[in-house]
């Protein structure tokens, strides 16, 4: 891929040429979308929301309306097998809109690689991404961030421990650990996003911490504090008006009750400028 | 006092005294007179008129069992009986004998120690006789023989002497034989009856009179006797010298074993925990103040005080009001009411100590096969292996809707009171489908439900449960499932189970459900015995009823904390094989490669199930899939001048005769035949003989459904199911 590869087009030559179009929204507030991915949304024929890997507030859905004309929903199964909107790709300019940046999102690669063997126009409009927000806003250096991981809900007996694996692995090089939280409990993607709270994520590490042990894991483990003691940062809703970031004790941070889509970092040893940042936003009583 | 209130007042004297403690089972094939003797029993204890006693059948309480005559219910009753000077309690429990209950003489062999096995002398051993001797063994109750009827021997086969001698002979050599091939290895010797050693003792319990050796020697009657009171017409006589209850009661006291002596090869038997622990110790020693553990072994609906648990108490004693666990339950809960069993009568009493079976009611969340402790934790029993699987099935819903929570109610009651019994039910439809043992076990039920519980019902034609499995494998093709993000793919192998192998996990022998990790090394030893490879069993993931998984992968990342989920998709693959939606059985699946995404949330249950559900299925059907039909054994007895109309019946039916002995001037016809073709055999064999036929069945396990039944079949099922009616190919689960 070189350069931007964006078929030229005027608002006054007929829109866009067949083909799909993944266009970023940004992390939540449609004023953050940016004005290339406005102006192609607008320009598309069809305009599908993806709605599993992230949401929108609903005010901001409403008001996406008005700013680029009026869209579907679709879930999980049908970007997985998503032979219907090819077919429509084909034929006509197909916008999917995903929140966020649309290639943070692990499985919308498939799409690339769907639209690549069946020879249909692809195209990706970046969006400012929650993950980068996230480590602008923690005041930590973004060079210091180790291997990002995401904890998913538990099933059943069924509960991963890799992802602590990596925060280990992340603390022994003095990395820091971007985490970010699932939301979709169900795990298919058809029901609408209820995001993991801070109380369950927190909970869920604790309980990977007490399997380990009790596998007799041959992870080394990086922190000699129980869970409930490590330090955190705590970033809800970024980019919108809602937005929070505090800092403080896991424990501390779980109390959070607030607020409707949480990542969290977990620092490793900080420098200097880092841990005044730190300082500066610890929870207050 | 009457002489009811004094033995209950013994009884409760006498549950202290472990030594002096017997509890037994009275088995035997159907109508060869169980609940007769039982009732002899209980009334020469007293606890019941003595001209009743045979006639009335008091065990028989459920109104459908004196209705039809015969048992349905294990029921349970304690008796007072004197050898010397010595008071004996005795816990009896009468069993039923109609193959469709044997799931309740399974359980009644867990809550007891010795048992009674009757033949009747004119019949002989028959092949109920041959089952619940096997179910005693399986759970080292130790057998005692009565050969009964013998008042029809002598009055209506006018037998003589010699003659009956021959026949007694006859009947011992048989269950001498089954106990030489069922016992456990270091009875096979010691458990051997004869009359010799009072272990055998013969009469009839309809004119309650019996006789054994050693009471032979203690009366100085002999058989001349017996053949002098029977031919005067006068056993009413024989029964005052010779009562069937002294003689039966007197070698249950000698013969069988108290709690304290079973009680020290039976636990290590049924409990997995550590014999050296209190609880261990406790129950090994049947010791009354060590921790409670008591097990249940039958429920039933009392219509005053509702769910009544009968069970085992193995050590400890349980008390009124104290505050209990169903193991496995949410919640501990409080015992309402202790008692003993006598006949339909409930007798409360303060506590019911080890060795004793108890009845007790407040613990809802009691059901056949639950362990009830005081502690949360306590290590259950093993659970209850049952010979036969539920094989017929009908679908069932309320006439009119309004019914609907109702019926929902009572089958909930149903099942909970028949553990042999399964119901599904479909929440919103108000179909639920019943799963039984046989016709007669699913007419009782609807019996039940519509005379009992005042609901109509529609009921569907009988539906067959059949079985998935594989005749061949695809090894070296491994079948490659793939999950809904495509991220991750499981790549599977099947292949059918030996015989013997699926025999032993049947019997529970290697356990069942999720392997842990540190026992998949013992677990992959004991299928080496059955001369499957050590080293690939030693890698045992999984075993679901018949079936096993093993991950036959090397070094892929992240498959441990998969585990879980593997697990998950091939138990759904066991309830609904690729085919039918039918259960699978027999067939190993091997997991032969993996790949899995890199991040967990990737590969979370929605992705990692569906994968392996998918794998597991394709690699079925790339094994030559086959439909395996339960089958049962029959057994047909018909005079010489019409049994040609019978094996003409049976022939039809796909049945398969491979014995037609002939003594006399009756015929036998012994053969197999598949349960699809049973029903309405009853009344056209009643026609092809003019009524004169007596035919008896039993579950015979499953066989392959010939190839040219297979689409047919195959398509009834799915359609019956709201499926498809085309059999699924490999397509269907590639994608
Ligand atoms: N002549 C004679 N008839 C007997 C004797 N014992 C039982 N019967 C009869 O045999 C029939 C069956 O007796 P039950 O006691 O109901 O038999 P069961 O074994 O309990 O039957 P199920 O519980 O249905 O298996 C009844 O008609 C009894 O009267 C006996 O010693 N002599
Ligand atoms: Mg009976």
């Amino acid at each position: 891929m070189e350069g931007r590869r964006l078929p030229r087009f005027t608002m006054t030559d007929g829109g866009l040429p067949a083909g799909l179009w993944l266009i970023g929204l940004g992390p939540g507030d449609i004023g953050l979308m940016t004005a290339d991915g406005i102006e192609h949304a607008r320009a598309c024929e069809y305009r599908f929301l993806e709605g599993y890997t992230a949401t929108l507030p609903i005010d901001q859905e409403i008001l996406l309306e008005s700013v680029i004309g009026p869209w579907k929903r679709v879930m999980r199964p049908q970007i997985e097998s998503p032979q219907n909107i090819l077919e429509l790709a084909k034929e006509s300019s197909v916008a999917i809109l995903v929140v966020g940046d649309p290639m943070q999102a692990t499985t919308h690669i498939d799409l690339e690689g769907h639209c690549y063997d069946e020879g249909i126009s692809f195209t990706i409009i970046p969006g400012l991404s929650a993950i980068s927000l996230a480590i602008s806003l923690s005041g930590l250096q973004s060079y210091r961030f180790g291997r990002q991981v995401t904890i998913p809900f538990d099933y059943g007996n069924y509960l991963p421990t890799s992802p602590l694996e990596f925060i280990y692995a992340n603390y022994a090089n003095n990395l820091h650990t971007l985490v970010l939280l699932d939301l979709d409990p169900s795990g298919m993607g058809i029901d609408p996003p209820s995001p993991m709270m801070p109380a369950k994520a927190i909970g869920l590490l604790k309980a990977m911490d007490e399997r380990l042990i009790e596998q007799e894991s041959s992870i080394p483990k990086s922190m000699d504090e129980a869970v409930a003691d490590w330090k955190g940062i705590l970033l809800t809703d970024l980019g919108t008006p809602e937005q929070r970031i505090v800092s403080g004790r896991l424990e501390d941070l779980a109390m959070i009750e607030s607020g409707r889509i949480h990542c969290l970092i977990l620092p490793a040893e900080f420098t200097g400028m880092e841990s005044e940042a730190y300082r500066r936003r610890l929870l207050k009583h | 006092m009457g002489r009811k209130e004094d033995n209950i007042a013994r009884a409760t004297e006498v549950m202290h005294q472990r030594e002096r403690i017997r509890n037994l089972a009275i088995a035997a094939h159907i109508d060869h007179g169980k609940t007769t003797l039982s009732d002899n029993l209980i009334a020469g204890a007293g606890m019941m008129s003595e001209d009743l006693a045979g006639k009335s059948r008091v065990l028989d309480f459920d109104e459908q069992e004196s209705a039809r005559g015969i048992t349905i219910n294990a029921a349970s009753a304690s008796m007072v009986h004197k050898v010397g000077d010595d008071d004996y309690l005795i816990n009896l429990i009468d069993t039923p004998g109609h193959v469709d209950f044997g799931g309740d003489v399974t359980r009644a062999m867990r809550a007891v120690d010795g048992c009674i096995i009757l033949a009747c002398a004119v019949e002989g051993t028959m092949p109920q006789t041959e089952t619940v001797v096997r179910q005693a063994l399986k759970e080292k109750v130790r057998p005692v023989l009565f050969i009964n009827k013998v008042d029809r021997l002598i009055n209506e086969l006018q037998i003589d002497g010699p003659e009956m001698m021959k026949r007694f002979e006859k009947i011992i050599l048989k269950v001498n034989k089954l106990i030489s091939t069922f016992a456990p290895e270091d009875v096979k010797k010691d458990w051997q009856v004869s009359v010799q050693n009072g272990t055998v003792a013969f009469g009839s319990a309809y004119y309650n009179w019996g006789m054994s050796m050693p009471f032979m020697a203690k009366s100085g009657l002999n058989f001349k006797d017996i053949f002098e009171h029977c031919a005067a017409d006068d056993q009413k006589a024989l029964a005052k010298k010779a009562p069937v209850h002294e003689v039966l009661l007197d070698m249950a006291v000698e013969q069988l074993p108290s709690p304290l002596i079973s009680q020290k090869y039976r636990i290590p038997n049924i409990w997995q925990g550590d014999l050296e622990s209190v609880e261990g110790k406790a129950m090994m020693e049947c010791d009354s103040s060590g921790p409670l553990s008591l097990m249940i072994t039958k429920i039933w609906m009392d219509p005053h005080a509702g769910e009544v648990a009968v069970g085992r108490v193995y050590s400890g004693s349980i008390k009124h009001g104290e505050s209990l666990w169903a193991i496995g339950g949410a919640k501990a809960e409080r015992v309402q009411q202790v008692a003993m069993m006598v006949g339909g009568d409930r007798i409360q009493v303060p506590e019911v100590t080890a060795g004793n079976i108890a009845a007790i009611t407040g613990i809802r969340s009691a059901a056949a096969g639950v362990t009830i402790a005081r502690d949360k934790d306590a290590e259950p029993f093993e659970a209850i292996r049952h010979y036969s699987e539920p094989v017929v099935t009908v679908a069932v819903e309320p006439k009119a809707m309004k019914d609907l929570p109702k019926f929902i109610g009572a089958l909930q009651g149903l099942a909970k009171s028949d553990a042999s019994l399964q119901v599904k039910t479909n929440q919103e439809t108000g179909e639920a489908l019943l799963a039984g043992m046989g016709e007669l076990h699913l007419e009782i039920t609807v019996y039940r439900l519509e005379e009992e519980q005042g609901i109509k019902v529609k009921v569907s034609e009988p539906i067959v449960v059949y079985r998935e499995s594989v005749e061949s494998n695809n090894s070296g093709r491994p079948f490659e499932g793939k999950s809904p993000n495509r991220h991750n793919r499981f790549y599977l192998e099947a292949e059918p189970l030996s015989p013997e192998v699926v025999q032993a996990l049947r019997e529970g022998h290697f356990g069942d459900g999720t392997i842990r990790n540190k026992d998949a090394k013992s677990v992959g030893d004991k299928f080496a015995e059955f001369g499957m490879e050590k080293n690939l069993m030693r890698k045992i993931y999984a075993i679901h009823g018949t079936n096993v998984l093993v991950n036959d992968t090397k070094g892929i990342q992240n498959l441990h904390e998969t585990r879980e989920l593997i697990i998950e998709g091939f138990n759904e693959v066991c309830k609904k094989g690729p085919v039918a939606d039918e259960p699978l059985m027999g067939v190993m699946l091997r997991l032969v490669d993996a790949k899995l995404h890199e991040d967990a949330i990737h590969r979370g249950p929605a992705q990692t199930i569906p994968a392996v559900r998918n794998a597991c299925k394709g690699a079925l059907i790339r094994s030559r899939p086959v439909i395996l039909e339960p089958m049962q054994n029959l057994r047909v007895d018909a005079p010489n001048d019409v049994i040609g109309g019978v094996t003409r019946e049976v022939t039809n039916r796909r049945g398969i005769i491979e014995d037609m002995p002939v003594d006399g001037g009756t015929a036998s016809v012994i053969g197999k035949m598949p349960v699809a073709e049973t029903f309405g055999f009853s009344n056209d064999i009643r026609a092809a003989s003019q009524g004169r036929a007596v035919w008896n069945t039993e579950n015979a396990g499953f066989e392959i459904l010939p190839i040219s039944l297979f689409d047919k079949t195959v398509g009834e099922i799915r359609e019956r199911k709201g499926l498809k009616p085309e059999v699924p190919v490999e397509a269907n689960y590639s994608d």
